[in-house]
């Protein structure tokens, strides 16, 4: 099996709650892309970002004519020549994309979904309802998440907080009361959008632990700032987690310093193959590991593959476009991939 | 690749099942003696095991190396489907909670896991390299005699034949005598002198020395060989001990081959006190290794594989990114098996075989069965008198070299 070419479809992605604080849902153009390869399947991915040229680019230099099974060597070719760049823009995210869609398609190949292909024994995983629109207001949020609770059994939700501590406590009372309709107490988690500098961080937080039981907090303050991150993980009960926006080699510190509790992988970041040599590494530190959310939720197929994988960040249950369709559902509070062969997207 | 999506798809439409396993056990004598610092004078004796897991597909599953305790695990994962390799894993992992994965439990799991990895290559119909990831079935290999127990002759010999097939690096068994040691460290370079103007060079004390004799002994040795890297310099677990060797000497710093899990490797990664890890499948196997390569990759750090029957474990080597080559002894341990690798120009060149590319020959294993060979020695080696405290040298009549 080798790939032939690749066809990339920009499109102006209409989720039904449009993310302010998550990078990958924040551009509001997204593409498909398609690798095709000389067996009559494509590979499928879809990407928050329209990068044609690059893609065009990595495929033209890179995948044409590969093995799409060889994928362990064809990332690495990639980050490689990434690495090299010296001048334009990072191309990180078309490469996650070009390397989502030839797993799909080493999946395709064998007839197996994806997350057999991977290894992994069963199709679910657990997940966290996430709501990232910090405009909405109170009775939006509490309407949200009682929709998340009641019509897919969401048991753990996490808010962007950090504009108005006094608003946040009042936002984190409506998500507890909605989500205890599925689960008491459910799990909270929060994203502050590195908002706030550190000490009024954990002044905030720990307000908030008088009232709450804060699983993780995200985004507490800027994912370079290790002793930043570690002051704080020092001051509250809460998990801080970290990694949104790092590539595979950035982790490293966090893991030297202890400066993360969590470790928070994006596939449309890092790949699968990223994301699972990540996986491995945090759990060598028996760090637990959370998905950030994905379109179709593929990242469902992971999980199962990842020894300390503790939750995966669901924005839309049923996250498709009018370009494409995703197998992966969202039941009783788990994410389900489905035995479709591959990633379970489709292209309508 | 031959078309083979067909029967691959058909496999698909229900779940295949593991079903049952067995072991055989043999004893191989090898072309040749193989020691090192703890028993210099060798052995030529090998105990020999192949798991084989079966299953409901026809395809059996092969584990070279170790065989016992597999009736504690394999109830855990009867019934599975093979190809769901890291989840058994997590399950046998689990399963073994209290006790630990560790000793004989972990040899256990570690054989398990290769056969089920060679089960998932198989039903692809693909080798394993490519299962894994790799885009190029190709290892670079180095040398390494297991050479304390061979003359000078016989050190030459081995090495220059390795340097004909391509093979421009070397690590010699080191620790009881610095300037034999010396010595046959310069015949070592003189033999891969036809491969490379400039071969590696490496040396492996077997956990000998303690950390001060490590370095005093190695800066002895650095007065004249530039080192790649220094073996077990200190014990597996010492990582104050092993870091202060690679701060202390110019040479990299090697350790693993002695621990089982990702977790036992964890205190040499956090805290810096490797600069290489020897992995092995005997690490709670393929997943386990990789598990462990990964988070070295993450930290910056390189694996080197070790020797195995057939260049098995190369299989697995193909598909790490931050292998740099891989351990050839080629003492003679493959009297029943059947392989398709070759090593050409320095490399260890894999086919595309299916899974790891050995198959058993039935009749030849029956055979070293009921005629069991005889020799000298056998594994496993002992730790030497004095170790890490005082060197006790090669006594009259241990080693041909003194």
């Amino acid at each position: 099996m080798k790939v032939t070419g690749v066809k990339v479809t920009p499109f102006a992605h209409d989720l039904p709650t449009r993310s302010r604080s998550t990078r990958a849902m924040d551009a509001g153009t997204s593409c498909v892309v398609e690798l095709s390869s000389d067996a009559g399947v494509s590979g499928i991915g879809v990407a928050c970002c329209t990068n044609g040229a690059q893609i065009d680019n990595l495929v033209q230099h890179v995948l044409k004519g590969e093995d799409p099974r060889g994928i362990a060597g064809l990332w690495q070719r990639m980050v490689n020549l990434q690495a090299k760049r010296t001048h334009g823009e990072p191309c990180h995210e078309a490469i996650a994309v070009l390397d989502v869609a030839l797993w799909d398609l080493k999946a395709k190949r064998e007839g197996q979904p994806l997350w057999k292909t991977l290894g992994g024994s069963r199709p679910r995983a657990n997940a966290c309802a996430s709501l990232t629109d910090a405009a909405l207001d109170e009775a939006q949020v509490s309407a949200w998440f009682e929709r998340m609770a009641h019509d897919f059994g969401l048991r753990a939700g996490k808010l962007r907080l950090g504009l108005d501590p006094d608003k946040d406590l009042q936002r984190l009372a409506r998500t507890r009361a909605a989500l205890s309709r599925a689960v008491a107490p459910p799990t909270l988690a929060i994203d502050l959008g590195q908002s706030w500098p550190t000490d009024a961080t954990i002044r905030n937080i720990r307000d908030m632990e008088q009232e709450f039981d804060l699983a993780w907090v995200e985004g507490a303050c800027d994912s370079s700032n290790v002793a930043g991150l570690k002051q704080i993980s020092n001051a509250i009960s809460a998990a801080v987690s970290v990694g949104r926006g790092l590539g595979v080699g950035e982790f490293l510190p966090h893991f030297q310093h202890r400066s993360a509790d969590v470790i928070e992988i994006d596939i449309g970041r890092v790949g699968i193959t990223g994301a699972l040599q990540i996986a491995d590494a945090a759990f060598g530190y028996e760090l637990p590991v959370t998905l950030t959310a994905a379109p179709g939720n593929i990242h469902a197929h992971l999980a199962g593959v990842m020894p300390s994988f503790m939750s995966l960040e669901v924005l839309d249950p049923a996250s498709a476009s009018r370009l494409w369709a995703s197998e992966v559902r969202i039941e009783d509070g788990w994410a389900i991939a489905g035995d479709a062969p591959g990633n379970g997207l489709s292209v309508k | 690749m031959g078309d083979c999506r067909g029967c691959t798809r058909e496999r698909i439409e229900r779940q295949v099942k593991i079903t049952g396993y067995r072991v055989e056990q043999y004893l191989m004598k090898m072309d040749r003696l193989v020691g090192d610092a703890n028993l210099p004078s060798g052995v030529e004796m090998l105990p020999g095991s192949i798991l084989f897991l079966d299953t409901d597909e026809n395809v059996t599953g092969i584990s070279l190396g170790y065989g016992g305790g597999i009736e504690s695990l394999f109830g855990v994962i009867e019934g599975a489907d093979p190809r769901e390799v890291v989840a058994l894993w997590m399950r046998m992992n689990d399963y073994l909670h209290k006790g630990g994965n560790e000793g004989a439990a972990s040899a256990a799991l570690s054989a398990i896991d290769v056969a089920l990895w060679d089960i998932k290559a198989k039903l692809a119909d693909e080798p394993l390299w490519k299962t894994l990831g790799g885009t190029a079935g190709r290892v670079k290999a180095y040398a390494s005699g297991l050479d304390y127990c061979l003359s000078d002759e016989e050190l030459f010999a081995f090495y220059r034949r390795m340097a004909e097939l391509g093979i421009d690096s070397g690590k010699l068994k080191v620790g009881l005598d610095l300037a034999a040691d010396m010595r046959r460290l310069d015949i070592m370079r003189e033999a891969l002198s036809i491969a490379s103007p400039r071969p590696g060079l490496m040396i492996d004390s077997n956990e000998y020395w303690s950390p001060k004799q490590a370095v005093r002994y190695i800066r002895q040795m650095e007065k004249h060989f530039d080192l790649l890297w220094v073996e077990e310099p200190a014990r597996r677990w010492d990582y104050d001990g092993l870091r202060l060797v690679s701060q202390q000497v110019r040479a990299a710093v090697a350790s693993g081959e002695n621990l089982h899990n990702l977790a036992q490797v964890y205190p040499l990664i956090a805290n810096r006190a490797v600069d290489v890890i020897n992995v092995w499948a005997g690490q709670s196997g393929v997943t386990g290794l990789r598990q462990i390569a990964r988070m070295a990759h993450a930290h910056g750090l390189e694996v080197t594989m070790m020797n195995a029957q057939a260049d098995y474990m190369a299989q697995i080597a193909a598909a790490l990114p931050n292998h740099n080559m891989m351990e050839v002894v080629d003492p003679g341990r493959e009297h029943c098996l059947k392989w398709h690798s070759h090593i050409e120009d320095g490399f260890i060149v894999l086919s595309d075989a299916p899974g790891f590319g050995i198959e058993v020959d039935a009749a030849k294993l029956k055979d070293l069965q009921a005629n069991p060979p005889t020799g000298r020695g056998k594994f496993p080696f002992p730790r030497r008198e004095g170790a890490g405290r005082y060197i006790v040298p090669p006594q009259p009549g241990e080693v041909p070299w003194r």
